[in-house]
């Protein structure tokens, strides 16, 4: 086991992860779910996979998916989520 | 209509038989419940929902994003693919446990009602900082 690179690989990715967008997403996600734990899960499992991807398939990814595509399917989806907590919580400010 | 079928039909038709009963009974249960769920403030979403959702949206998000191209630069360097794999890895799962415990101390704190706003503040900001990369690539 190559102890270094395995050092330097976590140290780059934390670093770079550390208040990018998954992790907002995980903190707005988790704070307004009732199952942290389950928000939790789906970020890690989502983020592990993207991780085996890029180390296994290297440049390969960026060739045969269309990741801009995926990144606008993924910020529309992220705007229907938003929209969904802002606009659509009436009942909420009844109570 | 053949007579030798008659019996296999018959047995055939025993659990669904069962089965349609056990759809009339939920059904008769669910009925007077509903209006009570509908008129509860707030629908609690489903496990199942709440684990798709994050996992579809991450993993959109993340696909092609710097972490990942960081991490298939040091692989295809290394030629140690599972060692990088197990290292970003490692940092990934911290990364999203921090968000999480970050998320549910902060939810315990305020009112329910900031935290529904804020949480689509950020959810909107992310949206707007994936457009952004997407323009950005182009």
């Amino acid at each position: 086991m190559d102890w270094h690179l395995l050092g330097l690989s976590f140290i780059t990715v934390f670093l770079s992860e550390l208040g990018d967008k998954s992790q907002l997403a995980a903190i707005a996600l988790s704070g307004r779910s009732q199952s942290p734990r389950t928000v939790f899960l789906g970020t890690a499992l989502a983020l592990l996979l993207t991780s085996l991807l890029g180390a296994l398939a290297g440049g390969a990814v960026a060739e045969f998916l269309p990741t801009r595509l995926l990144k606008a399917i993924a910020a529309v989806g992220f705007a229907i989520l938003a929209a969904r907590l802002l606009l659509f919580n009436d009942s909420e400010l009844t109570h | 209509m053949k007579l030798d079928s008659a019996p296999l039909s018959q047995i055939e038709s025993q659990p669904e038989l069962q089965d349609s009963t056990t759809v009339n009974l939920t059904t008769a249960i669910i009925e007077p419940l509903s209006p009570v769920v509908v008129d509860r403030p707030k629908k609690p979403e489903s496990v199942a929902v709440i684990f798709c959702t994050t996992f579809v949206t991450i993993f959109l998000a993340e696909i092609g994003d710097k972490t990942q191209l960081s991490t298939l630069l040091m692989s295809a360097e290394s030629h140690a693919p599972w060692v990088v794999f197990l290292g970003s890895g490692a940092a990934l799962i911290t990364t999203s446990l921090l968000g999480v415990l970050l998320g549910s101390w902060i939810a315990k704190r305020v009112s329910p009602k900031t935290v529904e706003k804020s949480a689509g503040v950020m959810l909107l900001l992310i949206s707007v900082m994936l457009f952004w990369d997407v323009v950005i690539s182009h």
